[in-house]
């Protein structure tokens, strides 16, 4: 029983959050080009590729190995259909197609309902029908995400990726949680108000705090969940319902938290707190939204024999 | 990381599983607040203490098992599981000893863990008082040097089981002059000292589970000193960022807890109860993940510090979100619910002790979040 990560998988993770840094900006996130030069830094530091097998150029990673990373991607909101590129995509595209995903060269969009950023994905993946750009009948969808335009396309999106990129979903979830959280807290160190900072008010600091605990035990279903998958374990789909039911539910309060914290100024296009606010809101739905995994959760646990909580 | 036991520990837990079946009482204890329930609890502390299961944590010299945290959290998960009766020891065994191992003289520990393991002495603490509850630091009772030991003068209160108990633990003021944090000393006392009046207090449910204690220049030796004079405060907390922020509530005790709601509610016809159910035996699971995650920090090297705030605003409120869903599960059976309604009681209390939630929180916004006060 060791429950912490190896030294490489906090190395992928430092690696991407420094590029992220560089490439990814606010600025990027609002007005710079999809997917950007994020994507190009993620493709070099390994990310894209994490998931493809040694033999087509990639990493050959488990969730496991990765799940710290795309907490990473969550933080800054990365443009670019990430989660359905890197982790679904290599479960579902022929395999001559894996070396250009991990080259950075080949982005594909998969619905779960609707399909994200499709606009500059050169394969379209609904169900098991993978279709190259412009093939299937697309149909623009409204998304509270302006930064990840959404659409529509007939036929069931039913995904034999729903567990992976359910678990990335959650992860980055997590990261834009805990992005939200610093963003409020500094805002409430800084903002003055009867003479004083409004993060000593109790007031605030009570609802600052229930989001860190929030996140805080959040983040160990989370990890848990990608320990089960990279080990196939028979509990998996329990454990990446449970979690990405918390990492929903803590990236929703902190982005509840943060907003009220900012007042009125957080409640405008003028502040960057939006790009993080609305992507929480758009992720929150994509691959299974809470409905699906509450009742995953509920199937396992009450309407089936009971599965071992660990081995 | 890796989330399987190894062969010796899954031995550990088919040892600690068996012991269990074959000695847990098949019907619950009365009260351990009564006087007949204090001495059934204590009597079966001491067939805990029999088979070296009462403190397996603990060096083996005191009377311990020397298991590391892991071990630890296994037995709690049995213990729970199994139903086995609440701990009356569990001041003396969780609270203080973790801080006598930690600052005690070797005499101290030789003198007091072996009695404590076998339940002779059953301890309570003494840190509120009436003026002095969430802000302990007021706390105004006094402890004066005389010849070789102290006099002790003041009122403390909320202590649980103090009517039943041997000894207690607690701070005074040895400085006079002092305020606040400063100048407070760390004591421990027999309950029978001449000049100690317990009084009961009643509680939630009629039992005399709280007393208040009433110090009239009590004579207490030298060696009733834990750690400096006018140490008290550090020595007290100390130990709050090490094992003790996780030993205080093991989530052993609420995975059991959300075991036997899920029970409840695979039953019901009410999905909305069905889904709160299935969420908190989710939160459960997180609390024990969580605590794997602390135990490998604190493996590595690293202090709990601030997070076992973010520990016990999440478990008490987990414990009371289960009790009160478990009462709503039973419906009109909920006063006749016994164990469940027992639970709820004890649930409520959750949020308040061991530092309110609120100062809980006040702690998590300055310290982990680095909030201003």
């Amino acid at each position: 029983m060791r429950f912490s990560f190896t030294e490489d998988q906090r190395a992928l993770a430092g690696a991407v959050r420094e590029v992220l840094e560089k490439t990814c900006p606010p600025e990027a996130v609002r007005s710079g080009p999809r997917p950007g030069p994020g994507w190009r830094a993620l493709a070099e530091v390994g990310l894209l590729g994490a998931h493809v097998p040694e033999q087509y150029g990639g990493l050959g990673l488990t969730p496991l190995d990765t799940v710290l990373a795309f907490e990473e991607t969550g933080r800054c909101a990365v443009p670019g259909p990430l989660v359905e590129t890197a982790v679904a995509a290599p479960l579902l595209v022929p395999a001559a197609r894996l070396a250009e995903i991990a080259a950075g060269t080949l982005v594909v969009s998969v619905a779960s309902p609707y399909l994200p950023d499709a606009d500059l994905a050169d394969l379209h993946v609904v169900g098991a029908l993978v279709a190259p750009h412009g093939e299937l009948d697309l149909t623009p969808h409204p998304s509270v995400d302006a930064t990840r335009p959404l659409t529509a396309a007939p036929g069931d999106w039913t995904s034999p990726a729903l567990d992976h990129a359910a678990l990335a979903t959650a992860a980055q979830l997590l990261g834009l949680g805990r992005r939200l959280q610093e963003e409020a807290v500094g805002y409430a160190g800084q903002r003055r108000q009867f003479g004083k900072v409004i993060g000593s008010f109790q007031a605030v600091k009570h609802q600052l705090a229930d989001v860190a605990v929030a996140l805080e035990f959040a983040a160990p279903l989370v990890y848990r969940a990608a320990y089960a998958l990279a080990h196939d374990a028979p509990g998996a789909a329990r454990d990446v319902s449970a979690a990405k039911l918390a990492a929903s539910r803590a990236a929703h309060r902190a982005a509840r938290t943060a907003l009220q914290v900012h007042g009125a100024i957080g409640y405008t296009d003028e502040l960057d707190l939006r790009l993080w606010l609305n992507r929480v809101w758009a992720l929150r739905p994509a691959w299974g939204d809470d409905g699906l995994h509450r009742a995953r959760l509920r199937a396992a646990l009450l309407e089936s024999p009971a599965t071992a909580r660990l081995p | 990381m890796d989330l399987t036991f190894t062969p010796r520990q899954r031995a550990f837990r088919a040892e600690v599983r068996a012991w269990l079946a074959e000695h847990v009482p098949a019907d619950p204890l009365p009260s351990m607040d009564t006087a007949a329930g204090f001495a059934r609890h204590r009597e079966w502390e001491r067939t805990l203490a029999g088979a070296g299961l009462a403190a397996v944590s603990w060096p083996r010299e005191y009377g311990g098992r020397g298991a590391d945290l892991i071990d630890w959290l296994i037995f709690e998960e049995e213990y729970w599981a199994a139903g086995a009766p609440g701990r009356v020891t569990q001041n003396g065994i969780f609270l203080l000893a973790p801080t006598l191992l930690a600052y005690g003289t070797e005499e101290q520990k030789r003198r007091h863990l072996p009695r404590m393991v076998r339940a002779d002495d059953v301890w309570a603490q003494a840190w509120s008082e009436p003026e002095a509850g969430s802000d302990l630091a007021a706390l105004r009772a006094t402890a004066a040097p005389d010849g070789d030991g102290w006099r002790l003068n003041g009122q403390k209160t909320w202590s649980s089981r103090a009517v039943h108990a041997d000894w207690c633990f607690g701070l005074f003021r040895s400085d006079p002059g002092s305020e606040r944090h400063r100048g407070l000393t760390y004591f421990m006392l027999p309950l029978d000292s001449d000049g100690v009046t317990v009084r009961p207090i009643a509680q939630l449910d009629g039992e005399a589970g709280f007393a208040e204690i009433f110090f009239d220049d009590v004579f207490v030796p030298a060696d009733g000193v834990l750690g400096g004079i006018g140490q008290g405060w550090k020595v007290a907390m100390a130990t709050t960022s090490s094992e003790r922020g996780l030993t205080l509530r093991s989530p052993g005790r609420f995975m059991a807890t959300a075991d036997r709601l899920l029970e409840l509610a695979r039953d019901s016809a009410d999905q909305a109860l069905r889904d709160a159910a299935v969420q908190a035996w989710s939160d459960s699971e997180a609390y024990r993940l969580h605590t794997f995650q602390a135990a490998a920090r604190l493996a590595e090297g690293a202090e709990l510090g601030a997070a076992s705030s973010l520990m016990k605003v999440f478990w008490s409120e987990l414990d009371l979100r289960m009790h009160e869903l478990a009462l709503d599960l039973l419906g009109p059976d909920a006063p006749l619910a016994g164990r469940w309604l027992d639970g709820f009681l004890f649930a409520l209390a959750g949020p308040i002790y061991a530092g309110t939630n609120e100062i809980q929180r006040n702690i998590i916004a300055e310290r982990v979040l680095g909030l201003p006060r």
